[in-house]
Order: C-alpha cells, then structure tokens, then sequence
C-alpha cells in the first residue's frame, strides 16, 4: 500500500491529545483552602476504579477515530493492474516541439532531444495524432500523423527527423512556436466519425535557454484543453560566454574608434578569464587575455595594431561550450564623402563660406571627408560629388551640369549671397522670373516657423536643441517669384520672407539658403546649429555609405544596398567555405549558416559577416516561473501518458479505500458520542 | 457564633461566665491571692510569718500583694491561616480566637484590670498598650473586629518586636494557632518569660486540623502561602496525624519549659468551658518569681 500524501501521515502525532486528555481527567478539580500544609505530603491521587474501562474503550475509539482521519488524508492507494483499462484507452493529440536553434549544438543535446522524440513517439497508441515542429527563428511543420499506425508511422516521423543531422545556426523564438503549435493544435476539429480527443498536450524538447524569445505568446489567449509539457534538456552546469559586436548609435559620427565587441560571461561560468582571438585572411592569429567575471559583461575595443591587420573572424577562447565562440567579422571600409564647394572663396579666407565649410568635416574612422574647390566661372566638367555647395553665380556650362546632377539624385546646398544667383536659382527650380533682393535693415534678422518634423531639421526636433532665437542674420536676401509647387520652407525670417528652402528635383535636392553663414551674413557659422544641420543635410548619404557589414543567422539582408540600393542584372552570394555554390538573388537574402559572405554585382563586390544572434550565447535555462506567468497550462513534468494511465487505474481503488476509511470515522464518532453520554450520566457529581 | 457584634459576643460570654463563678466556691485567679514561700537560706528573716512558725514550726516567707491592677496584653494571631473554618464542622479560627481574647478583656476590665491588644501575622500590625479606661475596652473591640488581612506568619518575628513594645511586666494572652515551625519558638518565649512577664498561650485549632477529617481528593491550597498540593486525604490523614502530634507535642515541651501554661482548644468547645479552664489555672512559675518580696528586690 502507498500513500499519495504521505506527510498526513505526521497527524498521527495528534494521538498525543486525547492520551494527555485522557490522564489530566484523573486529576481533582476541587480545591481546598487549609491553614498549613506543613504536614501534609504529596501523594497520588487514587483513580475511580468504576469509570477506568469505560474511560479506556472511549480514549480508544478515540485514537481510532483519529489515526483513520490521518489515514484518509494520507490518501492510500494500492496499484492495481486492470488489463481491460489498456483496451479502453482515450484518443490523444501530441505535438512536439523540437528546438533546432544554434544552442542545442552543445554537447550531446541534439542526441538527447531526438531520443526524447523516440520516447515520445513509443507512448502513442493507434489513432493517436501526432505532430512534430522543428522551431528556431521560423517554425517548420516536419511531420503530421492523422491516425498513428505504430511503426510505419514511426518510420514516417523518424525519417523526416534524419533529414535533421544537426540543429541550426538560428536563434529560439519559442514563442511563436508555442502560438503556431497552439493554433493549429486548436483549429483542427476532429471529423464527425473521428472519435474526439481526450488529452491535447503540446511537449517542448528544447534546452529552455534564456535567450529563447517567448514575446509571441504574451498577447496570445492560449487555447483551453491544450496543456503543455516542458522536456528540458541538458543542465546548463558550465556556463558560456559569448561574443557580439556593439553597434555605435551613430556610425558616421564616431571619430577614430576601432570596433568594440560585448563579451559577456555567464554567471555560472567557468572562469573569468577569457582569451580573445583576431584571425586575419593571412592566416595569422592575434591574441589578448580579456578579464570578464562570471555574470558580467565587457565591452572590448579592437586593439589599434589589430584593426591594420584585415581581420575575418574573432573568437574567444576559455569558455566551455565552443558554438558561439567564433565572431564572423567584416571590416567596415573607410568611405570618401566628397563635397563640391562652387564660388570664389579661398580655403583660409575666415570672411567667406568655404573656411567654414571644410572644417565643418571632421575625418572619422569610417568616414573621410574631401572637401575639394572650383570656381562656378570653370569651364571644365562637373566633378562627382556627394554634396555641391553653390556658393557664388555659377556660369552655364556648369550650371547646366549641375542642374542635370540634381535631377540624377545629387544633394545641392545653394547659399544665396547676391542677387546675381537668382538666373542660376530659376534654372534650377525650373522657375522663370525668380528674383533676389537684398533686404536692407538696420536690425537683424532670426528664424520663424522652423519646421522641425522635416528631415533635414528633425534633428533640432528635441525641445532642447530647438531654440534659434540666438541665431542673428545681419544680412538676408527675398527670394520672390519662387514656384508654388515642388517647394519647402523649411525656415523663414521673422520679417516674413522664407529663409531656408528645400525643392525636390527629380531625384535630388536643392536646399536653398536666403542667408550666409559668412560672419558678414550671419551667426550661423559659428553656433551650433551649424554642423548638425549640415550632416543632417548629408545624412542619406552617410547612412548609405556606413551601413553596417554584420548580419545574423535568419536575418533578411537586402542584397542591393551594397550597391546603393540598385540590384544592376543580378546579384550572387558566394557563401563562406571553398566549396560552397554561388546563390543568385534578386534582392533579399537569408542566410542559414555563420560565415563571411561575399555579394557580387556586375561591377561590385561586398563582403558581410553573418553570425549567431547574440540571445543564443545566453544558455541557462529560463526561470519556470515565467511560462506560468504567461498563462500556459503546464503538466506535471514527470507524468508521462502511461503514468497518468496508471493514475486512472489506481484513483477507483484509492477513492474506495479512503471512503470506507472516512466510514469507520463516523462509525467511532458516533460510539464514542454514545458512550461518552452514557458515562457522563452515571458519572459521580463533581466534588466543590 | 451566631452573634455578629464581637462587643455581644464577649459580653454573652462573660455575663454566662460570671453567673456560673457566683456558684464555684474556688477563684483560680485573682490579683489579691497571697501566697506562702518556704524560707531558703539567703531571704530577708523580716519577712519571715513569725505566727505561722509558731504554729508549725515551719519558716514561711510572707508574700505581698501587688497592690497595682493586673496589666494583661492580648496578642492575637491575624494571619491567614487563622481564617481557616467556618464551616459545618467549626467556625473559623480567628472568629473564635478574636471572641476568646474580646470576652477575658471584657472581663479584666470589669476587673479594673488594665487591658491591652497587639494583632500581628508576620509583623506587629497594632499595639494599644495596656490601660484601665473608660474607652479602652471599646478601642480593643474595635480593633478586634477588624477583619484579619495578614499573610503568612511569623511568630517569632512578631514576638522579638513585641518584646521590646511591652514595657512593664503583666500577664501576656498569646492566641495563636501555633502552626508554624518551631525552630526559634523557645528562645522566642524566653524574651517574656525572662522578662518576668506571665505567659499564657492558647492555641485555636479547627476540628479539621486536629482529626484532618476531608474524605474527598482535592487540591488543597495553603492559605498562607497559596502552595497547591493534590492529596487523597484518606491516605494523607496517617502521617498528618503523625506530625501533627509530633508538632504539638514540640510546642507542648516549650511551653512547660519556659513554665507558660497551653491552652489547646478547637473552635467547637464552648468558650465559657474554655474561659473557665483558663482563669482557673494556676499562675505561672513566672508570676511567682515576679512576686518576690519586696525586702529581696529592695536588696
């Protein structure tokens, strides 16, 4: 015989009670005053030999009465085998979850995981349904079995699974599996001639790592009658560390940095001293000890005679699971950003624009600024550029040429500074009769009606950035004639003229500005509005030329934006490892293995790392306390289907035991209430 | 005990008591008793009865009456203990003992004796000394009708203070229940009986406490000490009795050793009997050393 809840069976310590009871009903209740005890001595009271048999048969109903209510709390049961029960058995759904995420590369996981299906799979019984879903970041539907017919139907499941010699390199977005299982476990409603399903149980085979996204369920009402099962797998008893690279906020604006990467260390780590690798394509390796305690993190610059050397992987060393060690890494190459000044101003002539313009520029490690000169009075052709900067009257051929720029997609920031650039201003708006007039005014000017949600100023949007009130024009021009459509004020003058304007021609810009930032027109150069406003001007550009190499596993890479955004007959991606075949894409690309990957145009070439995603790194298993928080229905862990099996068979018996068990306790209790009413008759009266 | 007023009480007492002395041809006690001492080498021939001689040829010393009142102190036990009683088998200790001590001033005074009362249960809680007045009667009354609210007692304690309080020499009625231990009692004593006082001690017991006649279990709670004691008195009774008698014996010893004559009486004997025993026994060896002649306190 065995108990279900054995603790009850601490009750039986309450016999004590009506034992004490028992003995303390022998003691005199009445007292007695009396002047000295100084002769008396301490003598045993005498029992009342005429009530002790009756007082006796009750304490032992009494006991009787109580060790049955422990023994009915305790819950016995005894494990009956009935084989008629195997042939009643109910019809169930099974859905397994099979996580094939880069963390179940650990050790022997994957082996463990698939044995876990097997074990799985021998627990159904015919008509049983079954389904298995392999889930990393997408989630793949591997097999579906409608009627399980033993065997053959195992064969069926186990081949799809052999297709499977090894997990991914994708990260766990457990979430969206757990809604993809529920809602297809909940959809199918068995046919009227199918009997219907008495247990519908989702089991998750997976290591449960942290780092498994579990946001999709959040918002989702989970299905009632489908419980789920966690099968964790694999003690997460060593630690990792992993590695990934940090991105800077703001790539073009960072200054002579080198690449810096997060190493950070589990809590359980081994160790924390950890070896961080550079390998160059020369086949070289770079080495450096790296400090990281166990539960921290650590950002790690690339050292300076590191960065020189053609870097192509980074890995740490020291750690005891080696699947996310390896850091795929694809060097950000430094881009010209080229600007065209056009006027008659001399580099270090602090009186006129250019001055101020070149040192507006500052080079950066990714970024190299030239700021090259000609006079808008050159016959010579247009030079490329990313930005054309007018700052005079520009004389036809150029103008021309730089009017067919814009319209081709090129950025143009003209700074009206006499109304002799009004022809050069019509042509370009394609405007006629635009004329320029300076203002004359004894005061200064400042700016009004910014609009501040325009890209070119958004980046003044934030309340502390966005008050011009100290920035004083002491000399503006009126644009008059301008054309109504095609064009932005972004700022105008207090005095009601527009100041800043911004036209779309074609595929490029022309900002027009109605002052200067000479210190003869105005404050401009010299606050600090001005550089902000001029990398805002040039923004898409340097967003196009710093854009970042490094991708994930899983991640859709638009193939076309090594290449400004233009696909040019085709684009093939060389995949990392010698062997490895050419892929033709059309624009998007999702990469299913790490490695350095090359992008190939007609006339162009890039190179991208793709890498783990940074989550998988974090291998200790999620708090279980967090899938109840999100509302699942969780089985008992251990209770397998042929224990819940046996747990049917036994509850009859036990709930029998338990009822007759509470009978006895009646059966005393009643005794007991009578022969407790027949002493208390006969008893003597009370002695005062 | 039916009567209430302790004043009643004595007075019935006395009055019953007097009507019956009318009859008895014999004075136990009395001041004006004179008493013959043979001669022993040493005492004043002045006071030699010349006539007495003549007859009997034998030296008889004269003794003198004191002519002073006799100056009687009641010391009455207040303590808890005395409390005990009051039920179908005797009235409580203290009523009767209060009643014994209330009824003889009552008496003495009629005497023109002077009376004086000391209460006491640990400590000397009252001392009015001795005095022949009009009011000293009614001041000890009311002072005995007060309800006794002592704690345990001590009757040595009480006595070395009392010792000290009465100053002359006189008869001293100690009323007690004596059940205390009797370690210092004698020495206690002597501090009268040195003195030259005349010591008389009557021990009040309830029936209860001499025969220890409870038949059912009990708790039985000290009333002194509040100490509780499960018994079966059945089996208790044997070796009560025992010490009991052991005790009484004790104090019986100390008392003839120290010439101060016991009165052991229970709270169901008549008071009257027990006024008559008391006055009718003879004067204490302490009382004859105090009456010495004069001629040999002088020397």
């Amino acid at each position: 015989m065995s108990f279900l809840t054995p603790l009850y069976l601490l009750g039986a310590l309450g016999l004590a009670i009506p034992i004490i009871l028992h003995l303390l009903h022998d003691r005199p209740k009445n007292k007695q005053a009396f002047g000295s005890l100084m002769f008396l001595e301490r003598t045993t009271p005498p029992v009342d030999r005429k009530r002790r048999p009756t007082d006796l048969l009750l304490l032992l109903l009494r006991c009787l009465a109580l060790l049955l209510l422990v023994f009915v709390f305790a819950r016995p049961f005894i494990n009956v085998e009935d084989p008629a029960d195997a042939s009643r058995r109910d019809r169930q759904w099974i859905t397994v979850l099979l996580d094939r995420s880069a963390s179940m590369q650990r050790g022997d996981l994957w082996a463990q995981a698939k044995d876990k299906v097997q074990t799985v799979l021998e627990q159904l019984g015919p008509n049983d349904r079954f389904s298995l879903i392999a889930y990393d970041d997408s989630t793949e539907l591997l097999a579906e079995i409608k009627l399980w017919l033993g065997n053959s139907s195992g064969a069926k499941v186990n081949a799809r699974l052999e297709g499977f010699a090894k997990p991914g390199f994708g990260g766990s977005n457990l979430g969206q599996a757990l809604r993809f299982a529920g809602e297809s476990t909940q959809e199918t409603e068995p046919g009227p001639d199918e009997q219907p399903f008495a247990r519908r149980e989702i089991i998750v085979i997976s290591d449960l790592q942290k780092g498994s996204h579990l946001g999709d369920v959040q918002d989702y009402e989970w299905p009632t009658g489908i419980r789920v099962k966690l099968e964790q797998i694999g003690e997460d008893d060593q630690g990792n560390a992993g590695i990934e690279q940090v991105a800077s906020r703001v790539p073009w604006a960072t200054a002579g940095t080198a690449p810096s990467f997060r190493i950070s260390n589990s809590a359980n780590g081994l160790g924390d001293e950890l070896e961080f690798l550079a390998h160059t394509t020369a086949g070289e390796t770079l080495s450096e000890k790296v400090h990281v305690p166990p539960g921290r993190s650590r950002v790690v610059e690339l050292p300076g005679e590191w960065v020189g050397k053609s870097v192509e992987r980074l890995s740490i060393r020291g750690d005891a699971v080696e699947f996310d060690n390896q850091f795929h890494f694809a060097q950000n190459r430094r881009q010209t950003v080229r600007i065209v000044y056009i006027g008659e101003d001399k580099p270090n002539d602090a009186e006129g624009s250019l001055f101020y313009l070149a040192s507006a520029f500052q080079q950066s490690s990714t970024l190299d600024f030239h700021v090259e000169a000609i006079s808008g009075k050159s016959t010579g052709p247009l030079p490329e550029a990313d930005l054309f900067v007018i700052g005079d009257a520009v004389d036809d051929p150029l103008a021309q040429a730089l009017g067919q720029a814009i319209e081709g997609g090129a950025t143009a920031l003209m700074v009206v500074q006499s109304p002799s650039q009004a022809a050069n201003l019509g042509q370009w708006l394609g405007a006629d009769g635009v004329v320029i007039r300076d203002i004359v005014s004894s005061d200064y000017a400042l700016l009004q009606s910014l609009k501040l949600k325009h890209e070119v100023l958004k980046v003044f949007g934030d309340a502390r950035f966005s008050d011009f009130t100290n920035l004083h024009f002491w000399k503006h021009r009126e644009l008059q004639n301008l054309p109504d459509e095609g064009i932005d004020v972004l700022a105008r003058f207090d005095s009601g003229p527009p100041a800043w304007v911004v036209a779309r021609r074609g595929a490029g810009r022309l900002l027009v500005m109605a002052s200067g930032w000479t210190p003869a027109d105005s404050q401009l150069a010299l606050s600090t509005k001005f550089i902000p406003l001029l990398y805002s001007i040039l923004k898409p550009v340097l967003e196009d030329k710093t854009q970042s190499r490094q991708f994930v596993v899983g991640s859709e890479i638009d193939v076309t934006r090594f290449n400004n955004g233009q696909a040019g007959g085709g684009v093939t991606v060389i995949p990392p490892g010698d062997a490895a075949a050419a892929i033709s894409v059309d624009t998007i690309f999702r990469p299913t293995a790490t490695g350095l990957y090359t992008a190939k145009g007609s006339d162009w070439s890039e190179t991208f790392g793709v890498n783990l995603t940074p989550d998988e790194s974090r291998t200790e298993p999620i708090v279980m306390d967090q899938f109840k928080k999100l509302g699942l229905p969780m089985s008992a862990p251990a209770a397998a289907p042929t224990a819940i099996e046996a747990a049917k068979k036994t509850e009859t018996h036990r709930r029998e035991y338990w009822r007759w068990a509470l009978a006895a306790v009646l059966l005393f209790v009643t005794l007991e209430t009578v022969l407790a009413a027949k002493g208390s008759r006969t008893a003597e009266p009370v002695m005062t | 005990m039916e009567i209430s007023s302790l004043s009643l009480r004595a007075r019935a007492v006395v009055e019953g008591f007097m009507s019956g002395l009318h009859r008895s041809p014999r004075t136990g006690f009395s001041t004006e008793f004179t008493e013959y001492r043979q001669y022993s080498p040493g005492d004043d021939v002045r006071f030699l009865d010349w006539k007495v001689m003549a007859r009997t040829d034998r030296e008889f010393i004269k003794k003198f009456e004191d002519e002073t009142n006799l100056r009687c102190t009641f010391m009455v036990d207040f303590s808890k203990s005395m409390e005990f009683g009051g039920d179908d088998a005797g009235v409580k200790k203290s009523d009767y003992g209060r009643t014994f001590a209330a009824s003889l001033a009552w008496f003495l005074t009629q005497q023109r004796d002077a009376v004086g009362l000391a209460t006491f249960d640990r400590d000397v809680r009252e001392f009015i000394p001795p005095r022949y007045r009009q009011d000293q009667l009614k001041t000890i009354l009311g002072r005995l009708e007060t309800q006794p609210a002592g704690n345990a007692t001590d009757l040595c304690q009480a006595l070395e203070k009392l010792a000290s309080l009465v100053g002359k020499r006189g008869m001293i009625v100690l009323v007690s229940d004596f059940l205390s231990p009797l370690d210092e009692m004698e020495s206690c004593l002597s501090l009268f009986t040195a003195a030259g006082h005349d010591v008389r001690a009557v021990q009040v017991l309830h029936p209860r406490e001499v025969d220890f006649s409870f038949e059912d279990a009990a708790i039985f709670e000290d009333m002194e000490s509040g100490q509780n004691l499960i018994l079966d008195p059945g089996m208790a009774r044997e070796s009560y009795q025992q010490k009991y008698n052991a005790h009484n014996a004790a104090l019986d010893a100390i008392f003839s050793a120290q010439g101060i004559p016991g009165f052991r009486v229970t709270t169901t004997e008549p008071l009257e009997r027990v006024l008559q025993r008391f006055l009718e026994e003879r004067p204490a060896r302490a009382v004859v050393r105090q009456r010495r002649s004069p001629g040999r306190s002088a020397a």
